[in-house]
């Protein structure tokens, strides 16, 4: 399955090969109001074969590499990362730079790079096409990142549902170590060498947690560790390692080809006033899925509204449809509804709403949606993927799950819903890794914001607050 | 504070601390009880049950004490409300899917599901959905018997198998609340020391097929004792009831054992439990028939018979230090010497040694003589058939005998002792390693009232010495003192875990 | 029995020659790419599953233990652990059909009803009678933005009606 191409409505693209075009100027809205695609990491998506090193390199691939090689040392590299003040895409948004940064650079040991490539958080395909469509890309901010940090492996850990990503990684691998950008001295520096392979995975969500992640690669079970030790200093087999998303190191090359300055100009900058307000510096990756009628994934500059990239992208709610709510990014943040959607996609800004950007990938849910019967399908997920090591998630998800499907079949009580917050309180903030807080934040916010439509399944209970007709969902 | 040591507070007691200790481990030195599941000092940190959190200054979430790393400072709180919320919620998860099967569980009474319920637990039941469905009477092996819907998943049991004996016999299986643990398909341990999980795991969900069902706890009497299957002197406590051993646990000692003990130690009390025990002295009459004698009767035939005989004394090597000094004494005074017997093999790169006669270094030390083909001898003493089986113990011809087993006597005897075993003995053993260790009677164990060998050989002593006094244990421990072998050597108080030879 | 008596354990199985010789070179080559034999248990257990008809036995997961030198035990704890593979006949063919919210509100659980009675079966992980199909209940395939999704035989289809699916299990032998 190739990624879904999508017709685009506006670009502002880095146009032609890398290395040859100036920097994208920052994104402003046309005079019909519409915030414009930003390509640069998707540069490459529309280009046919994109995936073989041959059209690659016709696009610029491995320039910047050879560019970082010729004129920068490690530790520029890892400056220039640093002032672009990249944050992690795989949903935590964890400075990038600060993260090479722990790497301890007098370790005699093996150091590694383990690329989180499980993808593994409902809703979100981002990573997929990257893979799938420029998996030589992916590569080079890979060997841009195992130059900056002195790393020696790169395992590019693949969900085992990826088959077609595997198979670009696996070739784009091969095809570069046959051209010189993989393996002993590569592109003729001393000492710069690495091996790169792909793990793939074999149907487990926790193992996107990258603790999870390295236990898995170790072939292990994939039981998020306890910190610390923190994977910078012990991780993969007991070494120095670094993990980063898949989209995080695409976009490294760009930095390099444009400037960190330039990549922090982008987006929404920090706010002086909050120390925790790190700004959400350069592009992104953003998709759209579920009740929507141009479900999909483009790159914008953040600050772009969820309302925009849901009606003016991904083509608004069916026909007939109302959104009723949606979650902003995959499945493990907290809801918002209808009313809730002109903020704009930034890490801080839907922080400050009570959500978070998570993968940034939205899932929309319109009005035929049962609240109750979404809350047992989250639920169930959770419940499903719990790794059992922690008490509290593990017992206490498929607790949920039962409350939830008791009340589904209309043998729910209001206590049903105190037992339930009751739940949150004892399952949040408890366990090793965020699963469990994964869990609680979507079906929390659900259940109090749509609280009347689970007094509405109670036998007995009428809620007078209720509009009229909003409990009249449709069955899935 | 001394030593100028980094200090953290906890429940507004300042402690100092190690580099390298965890908090947990400062407040149970404190005498905090921090409850725990899945931390366990000799194995690594899962920190998974969740049971023993605690609330820091400054920090948001509640954090396990088990792996938390104190720092210069810390203020830690185990009662705050945050702390007990925590844990009682945490709790509150381990019951919702267990059977609560206390009345036939046997861990009941010494469960620490069971304790902290009680501590930390709500009235009501909060959860009203059908319980989770999982394997149970799982054998794990032969002595083993697993209940997944008990488990609570610590992963002790796993973390053993794959840290201490390396064997990896224990894995966990499935994901979520089908958690279970499972065992390799060959069906059997690879190691010695399987039954340490029994005792790890902290709920009833690893049951010893030896004891299962055979006593409630609270009937029970516990002694602390040591196993004296080999000479390693592994701490445990004896368990009995009504007469009867029915089951043995190893004690911490960092020094020994450190809290573990071997399958084949642990089940090492048949002969405890023999059909064919002594219950009371006999006497052989003239004309060869055997009756019960009270022990003063016994014991003046015993002297009369030695008068006549005298000769060596041969021993089992589990006798204690305090029966060895006087077998001596008792052999010098009939013109003979004392020899000890015991069993060699066995041993691994563990625990177990090949010396299998738990106090033979006592017996070396007070200069005794292993004996290895038959000689005779006018006394022999006997407990395990291993240590001082028939060919020596006919060879010997003796007259008088103490011996726990009708079958151990041999025809020449004129006189039985009943000698108690090892689990129905006060005094002192010598390990491997030289350190001066302590045997105490189960009072639940073995027939009533049989009297104490040490005793009746000081008896028969003073029957055959008019010179002798009465030293009893003070007055023999005041004389294994002045044995050259133990002069530097710490004697420990009894009732407790021993101490090593003074070197 | 009396319920309080465990049952006795299996016999065990006898292991399987691993690798075969067909993926002897392939599996040499993963267990070259870490640093220890534990870590090739994934790549090498996805070789092996495909190898031998879609599941791992219990004989195959002894000798696939043997050649990483881990125990049974060890293989097994991963089996049950990833989603991916089977500890049973997974019939000829392998339908697994999203569950998660992005397909279930696009229509997943009609295609879950659909593939079970296609399958004739009336839950999810039992192989059909035939021995035709095995439909497992997955969580999130990553193919959000063309739901419902559906693997057969470890190829995605998308957009997925429950006549097109009827059509595509229609069409497996």
């Amino acid at each position: 399955m190739t990624a879904k191409k999508k017709a685009s409505k506006k670009k502002a693209a880095a146009k032609g090969p890398a290395g040859s075009t100036p920097a994208p100027a920052r994104a402003q809205r046309g005079a019909d109001g519409v915030y414009p695609e930003t390509q640069i990491l998707s540069r490459n998506f529309g280009v046919e074969d994109s995936w073989t090193l041959a059209v690659a390199r016709e696009q610029g691939a491995y320039t910047m590499l050879e560019k970082a090689l010729a004129t920068m040392t490690p530790a520029q590299v890892v400056e220039e990362v640093k002032t672009s003040r990249l944050r992690g895409r795989g949903g935590a948004g964890f400075p990038t730079g600060v993260k090479w940064g722990f790497i301890p650079q007098d370790s005699k040991k093996t150091k590694y790079l383990v690329l989180n490539a499980d993808e593994s958080e409902p809703g979100t395909f981002k990573d997929r096409y990257l893979m799938e469509l420029d998996p030589h890309l992916v590569l080079e901010g890979c060997l841009l990142c195992a130059y900056a940090t002195g790393l020696d492996v790169i395992y590019i850990y693949i969900r085992g549902e990826y088959p077609l990503s595997i198979t670009r990684m696996e070739g784009a691998i091969e095809e570069a170590r046959q051209a010189g950008y993989l393996g002993k001295n590569i592109l003729g520096k001393q000492g710069f060498t690495v091996e790169a392979h792909v793990h793939p995975g074999a149907g487990a969500y926790i193992c996107g947690e990258e603790t999870g992640m390295l236990e898995s690669l170790e072939g292990k079970r994939g039981h998020p560790r306890i910190k610390p030790p923190f994977p910078a200093v012990e991780g993969a087999f007991g070494c120095p390692t670094v993990i980063n998303n898949v989209e995080t190191l695409a976009h490294v090359p760009c930095i390099i080809e444009f400037g960190g300055a330039w990549f922090a100009g982008l987006g929404i900058q920090p706010d002086p006033a909050n120390p925790r307000a790190l700004g959400s510096s350069g592009t992104k990756l953003m998709g759209v899925s579920g009740d929507v009628k141009n479900p999909g994934v483009w790159e914008f500059e953040f600050g772009i509204t969820l309302r925009e990239l849901i009606y003016d992208y991904a083509g608004g709610p069916l026909d007939g449809r109302k959104v009723k709510a949606v979650i902003p990014g995959g499945l493990s943040m907290p809801v918002l509804t209808a009313g809730e959607l002109d903020v704009p996609m930034g890490y801080d800004a839907l922080q400050k709403v009570g959500s978070g950007l998570g993968t940034a990938t939205a899932i929309v849910m319109d009005d035929a949606c049962d609240m109750v019967e979404a809350c047992e399908n989250i639920a169930h997920f959770f419940a499903d993927e719990s790794c059992g090591q922690c008490t509290p998630c593990r017992e206490g998800c498929h607790w949920m799950e039962k409350i939830f499907a008791r009340i589904k079949a209309g043998e729910g009580t209001p206590k049903d819903l105190d037992l339930l917050e009751h739940l949150f309180v004892n399952i949040e903030g408890r366990t090793i890794c965020a699963l469990a807080d994964a869990a609680v934040w979507p079906l929390r916010s659900i259940l109090r914001k749509f609280r009347h439509e689970f007094l509405a399944q109670m036998p007995g209970q009428s809620d007078p607050a209720l509009p009229a007709g909003s409990a009249a969902v449709g069955a899935r | 504070m001394a030593d100028n040591k980094p200090t953290i507070t906890i429940d507004g007691q300042v402690l100092a601390y190690e580099p390298g200790q965890t908090v947990i481990q400062v407040a149970h030195e404190a005498g905090f009880d921090v409850p725990h599941y899945c931390y366990h000092p000799g194995l690594s940190i899962a920190g998974n049950c969740r049971i023993c959190m605690v609330e820091v200054d400054g920090w948001p979430k509640p954090q396990v004490s088990c792996k938390l790393q104190p720092s210069p400072g810390m203020v830690v709180h185990t009662q705050s409300a945050l702390a007990k919320s925590a844990r009682a919620g945490t709790m509150e998860m381990l019951l919702v899917n267990h059977p609560l099967d206390c009345p036939i569980c046997d861990q009941a009474g010494e469960c620490h599901l069971q304790d902290y319920s009680y501590q930390l637990g709500q009235g009501e039941a909060s959860s009203t959905t059908a319980k989770t469905k999982l394997p149970k009477n799982v054998a794990f092996g032969e002595k083993i018997v697993y209940d997944a819907e008990r488990c609570i998943k610590c992963t002790l049991c796993v973390r053993f198998c794959e840290e201490i004996t390396q064997t990896n016999e224990l894995a966990m299986s499935g994901r979520g609340d089908h958690e279970i643990v499972i065992m390799t398909s060959k069906g059997e341990f690879d190691t010695a020391y399987s039954m340490n999980i029994i005792d790890l795991c902290p709920v009833g969900a690893l049951t010893s097929r030896d004891f299962r069902f055979k006593s409630r706890l609270w009937f029970m009497d516990f002694t602390e004792s040591l196993c004296t299957g080999c000479a390693r002197g592994c701490n445990v406590v004896t368990g009995g009831r009504d007469g009867a051993m029915l089951r043995m646990e190893p004690r911490a000692n960092a020094e020994v054992n450190q809290w573990w003990l071997c399958d084949e130690g642990r089940l090492d009390y048949a002969h405890v439990n023999g059909a064919d025990r002594i219950a009371s002295p006999r006497i052989k009459t003239a004309d060869g028939v055997w009756v019960q004698a009270t022990v003063d009767d016994a014991i003046t035939a015993a002297a009369v018979a030695l008068r006549e005989a005298g000769g060596d004394v041969l021993l089992d090597g589990g006798c204690t230090l305090e029966e060895m000094l006087l077998a001596r004494d008792l052999a010098k005074v009939m013109g003979g010497k004392a020899r000890y017997a015991a069993a060699t093999g066995g041993g691994d790169k563990f625990l177990r040694v090949d010396e299998r006669g738990a106090n033979a270094k006592g017996a070396e030390g007070l200069g005794l003589a292993r004996a290895t083909k038959a000689a005779a001898a006018a006394v022999v003493i006997v407990e395990r058939d291993a240590h001082v089986p028939a060919a020596l113990r006919d060879g010997a011809a003796p007259v008088v005998v103490f011996a726990t087993d009708a079958a151990s006597v041999p025809a020449s005897a004129r006189v039985v002792f009943p000698h108690g075993s090892w689990a129905e003995r006060d005094g002192l053993l010598v390990n491997t390693d030289g350190r001066i260790q302590v045997i105490n009677r189960n009072p639940a164990v073995g027939p009533d009232n049989i009297p104490a060998t040490a005793d009746v050989l000081e008896e028969i002593l003073g029957e055959l010495d008019p010179a002798y006094d009465w030293r009893g244990r003070g007055g023999l421990h005041a004389a294994l003192r002045s044995e050259s072998a133990f002069a530097k050597a710490q004697f420990p108080a009894m009732q407790s875990a021993g101490v090593g030879v003074g070197a | 029995m009396s319920a309080f008596e465990a049952s006795a354990p299996a016999a065990p199985p006898v292991p399987a020659s691993f690798p075969p010789k067909e993926l002897r070179q392939a599996c040499d080559e993963i267990v070259a790419r870490y640093p220890t034999r534990m870590a090739a248990c994934l790549p090498v257990l996805h070789l092996a599953q495909k190898h031998f008809g879609g599941w791992i036995s219990p004989e195959v997961e002894a000798g696939v233990a043997a050649y990483l030198e881990v125990s049974d035990s060890h293989i097994r704890g991963l089996l049950t652990f990833y989603a991916m593979f089977n500890t049973r006949p997974s019939g000829r063919h392998e339908v697994w059909v999203c569950r998660t919210l992005t397909c279930w509100l696009r229509g997943a659980a009609g295609l879950r009803r659909t593939a079970l009675a296609k399958a004739g079966v009336d839950r999810c992980g039992v192989e059909s009678p035939d021995g035709r199909f095995l439909v497992k209940d997955m969580e999130c395939l990553g193919l959000c933005e063309v739901a419902p999704a559906v693997f057969i035989d470890g190829a995605p289809h998308t957009e997925v009606t429950t006549e097109s699916l009827e059509q595509l299990m229609d069409a497996c032998e």
